[in-house]
């Protein structure tokens, strides 16, 4: 199947699907809290709140994984990093939620010294009890079996598999090859292994991934969004402040509604694409309840 | 209690601040380095003086290094029985080995004979002189041996934990962190020449089984100048010889009673000699008569010599390889190869600190002048577009300390696709991990979209990187980051024209 025939599948079923059962699909549409504000932190809360507060994914005791993406030595109006505030609103709603312990990392492209501090992450998580901001070790990545229709298996990260909550918090940005990152690329910070590979295919070994490496919660940082010259940017030319947060429990579902932000549609985004064919989430913009927090 | 004496306390202090200093020349969490070891560079006498010879100019990063010569002048040589770390870790390592004797093959002028000519190469221009230097023997020692072996002794311990405890290990981990964060290699790089670099240090270790400070007296340039800057010291160690009674100072001092008469030239000022004295009578005095007959000043045959030597050297060392030249990468702001070679003084420094583990020692890349000096390997690592560290490291200046706005805009070289290699190219399989790494906010490699068949006859559309020369700083994340194994798709080559990129490549600066 092509994309054309594959959309005109989608495109009719999409008509039947609506004539005749929308009433009894109407409770399952999945919901894209967007909360906007010039507070980064409050919209953060606020989008979480609407799909129901963190108490909804983090129960006591839990240790969770948030993985921003902390991929570039750049600062954060530059837009190449999830903004410290919203990583920050993340980790206390999850110690309020209870959390035993957050874990905050992420694979970094550039030093990871360097990307951490550059990035604010490390500043605004300073002091914070039973909160670790840690480097990614060599020895924790654990080979596993995906049987996927790009990647047999690959290596991804033992404390991002063995998190009891695992919260994905990319932030929305511009990519030369995927054309933008949301929160089916930000996945690759969990992956070892020589990730350039991945390029090849990309698109399907993203869904792959998500479709074994499942994140309970998905809060896309639209603060700030990166239109060009991505993924690392530079030039605060390329920078457009949007002042959103986007979150959902469906990956899908919040990368397409993140798309729209760049004058895009989500059928243009091939890993987009990829996973709602996999049945990760939805896609269709007008099967999705977005939720003004 | 048995005295310590004051010199066996500055040399301990001494050797703590430059411990401390050498694991401070490193990235910890912050932009700048305030202090780092290369203070000791900057006080190093030998250095001053071949900087002023190959460069032929002045720099103030060595006023330190003009007072130690100045104060050197006044007292003696007391830098190497006080201050000096290689110095003192002989002292220390060796203390228990008994000497046989003394090797004659290494008496007479021979440390003369490895300073002088090394004085005349810097005259024409090329610097050998940190091959030489003894704290950058014992640098090179530590960084490309011992520090990386240590750290990954530590490392592969704190892995081996891992294996055996599982996630259990994090209950370790703060212990571990604090390690890491204060006292480990962040990398464990291994590097060229390391064996090379710890069998000099050894070496001059070794040779403490013939006599105490062997290399001290017999070999050291960085002595040897001291010493003959000593000699107009006003500072005397009374009796000038041994006295006929007791003689005991032939046995207590370290240096400089080889015959009846003290060497002034040899003596490191330890003053073990009056502290051990049983009847009391050795003094250290400040005297106006300064001349001392039993001090060495170069004859006409060591200067004759030495300059014809100096010469042959400075020549005979420059052949190069010119396959090796087109890869010959050097750090960033350096522009001039042969103003690198007359200051540079292959301590090290700038490969222990850099951030990737970009910069390690030639071998005969640069041909023999250039060994140990450092050049930029981007199959290993890439030099990291925010770091300056290694500017600012640097001793001498020979890799400049610029401001982060203009480190960006340094040519290190210029990046060229191979495209036999390169997937969109020769495999037409879309990959752009290059455009995707490439730190210049307008981004010096860019491609275009086309519409082609790949190898199966199906259309595609493929995504063909190229690079912008005018963006391009060199700085090598693309070849690094090449997924290709072995060969990188895409390279960095050296380049003769290393004008700074224009300043709006980098257009955030406009803010």
């Amino acid at each position: 199947m092509n994309r054309r025939m594959f959309l005109a599948i989608a495109g009719l079923s999409s008509f039947f699907y609506r004539s005749y059962l929308r009433d009894l699909s109407a409770a399952e549409m999945p919901v894209v809290a967007v909360a906007e504000g010039k507070e980064y932190e409050k919209i953060t809360v606020k989008a979480v709140a609407a799909l129901g507060g963190m108490k909804r994914f983090v129960k006591s005791g839990d240790v969770v994984v948030i993985k921003p993406n902390i991929g570039w030595d750049r600062r954060p109006e530059h837009a190449a990093n999830t903004h410290p505030l919203v990583v920050k609103a993340l980790v206390e709603e999850a110690l309020h939620a209870g959390a035993k312990r957050v874990k905050v990392f992420d694979r970094s492209c550039n030093d990871e010294r360097r990307c951490y501090v550059n990035s604010g992450i490390a500043e605004a998580l300073k002091n914070m009890k039973q909160v670790e901001l840690k480097y990614v070790e060599e020895e924790r990545f654990k080979k596993v079996l995906l049987n996927g229709t790009a990647l047999r298996e690959w290596e991804l990260y033992g404390e991002a598999l063995s998190a009891d909550v695992f919260i994905n918090v990319p932030i929305a940005k511009h990519h030369g090859l995927t054309r933008l990152t949301l929160g089916l690329k930000n996945i690759m910070g969990v992956m070892g292994e020589n990730r350039g590979n991945l390029h090849r295919n990309i698109d399907h070994a993203l869904a792959d991934v998500n479709a074994v490496l499942r994140s309970h919660l998905v809060v896309i940082d639209a603060t700030r969004i990166l239109t060009a010259h991505g993924p690392q940017g530079g030039d605060l030319e390329d920078v457009r402040i949007t002042n959103k947060v986007i979150a959902s429990t469906d990956i899908v579902a919040a990368d397409a509604y993140a798309t729209t932000l760049f004058g895009l549609k989500p059928a243009d985004i091939g890993a987009t694409v990829a996973a709602y064919r996999r049945g990760l989430g939805e896609m269709n913009l007008n099967r999705i309840r977005i939720v003004r927090a | 209690m048995k005295k310590i004496p004051s010199a066996r306390i500055a040399q301990l202090l001494f050797l703590v601040l430059f411990l401390v200093l050498f694991i401070q020349t490193e990235y910890r969490g912050k932009d700048e380095i305030s202090l780092a070891v290369n203070s000791f560079f900057r006080a190093d006498p030998l250095v001053l003086i071949n900087y002023v010879l190959a460069a032929k100019s002045f720099t103030w990063l060595l006023l330190p290094a003009l007072l130690m010569l100045a104060f050197t002048i006044l007292l003696g040589r007391f830098f190497c029985g006080w201050i000096c770390p290689l110095g003192t870790i002989i002292d220390l390592v060796t203390a228990k080995i008994t000497k046989t004797a003394p090797i004659r093959a290494l008496k007479g002028n021979l440390k003369y004979w490895l300073l002088f000519p090394l004085l005349f190469a810097s005259l024409f221009n090329v610097n050998l002189a940190g091959i030489f230097d003894p704290i950058a023997i014992l640098i090179r020692a530590l960084t490309f041996f011992f520090y990386p072996l240590f750290g990954d002794a530590v490392r592969q311990g704190w892995v081996g934990l891992y294996r055996i405890m599982g996630d259990s290990r994090d209950y370790l981990t703060p212990g571990y962190a604090l390690l890491r964060d204060h006292l480990l290699p962040y990398r464990e790089t291994f590097y060229p020449l390391a064996f090379t670099s710890a069998l000099l240090f050894c070496l001059i270790l070794f040779l403490e089984r013939y006599e105490q400070r062997n290399w001290c007296r017999n070999l050291c340039p960085l002595g040897a100048l001291l010493g003959i800057a000593g000699k107009f010291s006003l500072f005397k160690r009374l009796p000038t010889r041994l006295c006929s009674d007791c003689r005991d100072c032939a046995v207590i001092c370290p240096t400089s009673f080889d015959s009846e008469i003290l060497q002034k030239q040899d003596c490191i000022l330890c003053m073990d000699c009056l502290l051990k004295c049983s009847s009391a009578r050795v003094k250290f005095r400040l005297t106006g008569q300064p001349r001392d007959d039993a001090a060495y000043l170069p004859g006409r045959r060591m200067i004759l010599g030495s300059l014809v030597s100096g010469f042959a050297l400075s020549r005979v060392v420059r052949f190069r390889s010119p396959s090796l030249q087109e890869r010959l990468l050097r750090p960033p702001g350096v522009t001039d190869e042969r103003l690198f070679l007359e200051k540079c003084v292959r301590c090290g420094e700038c490969m222990k600190v850099c951030l990737r583990s970009a910069l390690y020692p030639a071998i005969h890349q640069a041909g023999a002048e250039g060994i140990f000096t450092p050049l930029l390997i981007p199959r290993l690592g890439y030099c990291e577009y925010n770091c300056t560290l290694c500017g600012q490291v640097c001793p001498t200046s020979a890799i400049p300390s610029l401001p982060p706005n203009e480190k960006k805009r340094t040519v290190i070289g210029k990046a060229v696709f191979d495209k036999n290699h390169c997937l969109p190219y020769a495999k037409k399989i879309n990959c752009i991990v290059c455009e995707e790494h490439c730190p210049i906010p307008q981004k010096a490699i860019r491609s275009e979209r086309m519409e082609e068949r790949d190898l199966s006859g199906k259309r595609v559309l493929l995504i063909k990187p190229y690079v912008v020369d005018e963006l391009c700083n060199g700085c090598g994340i693309c070849e690094n980051v090449c997924p290709l194994e072995g060969k990188s798709g895409i390279e960095i080559f050296a380049v003769k024209d290393k004008t700074p990129l224009r300043a709006s490549a980098l257009v955030h600066l406009k803010r």
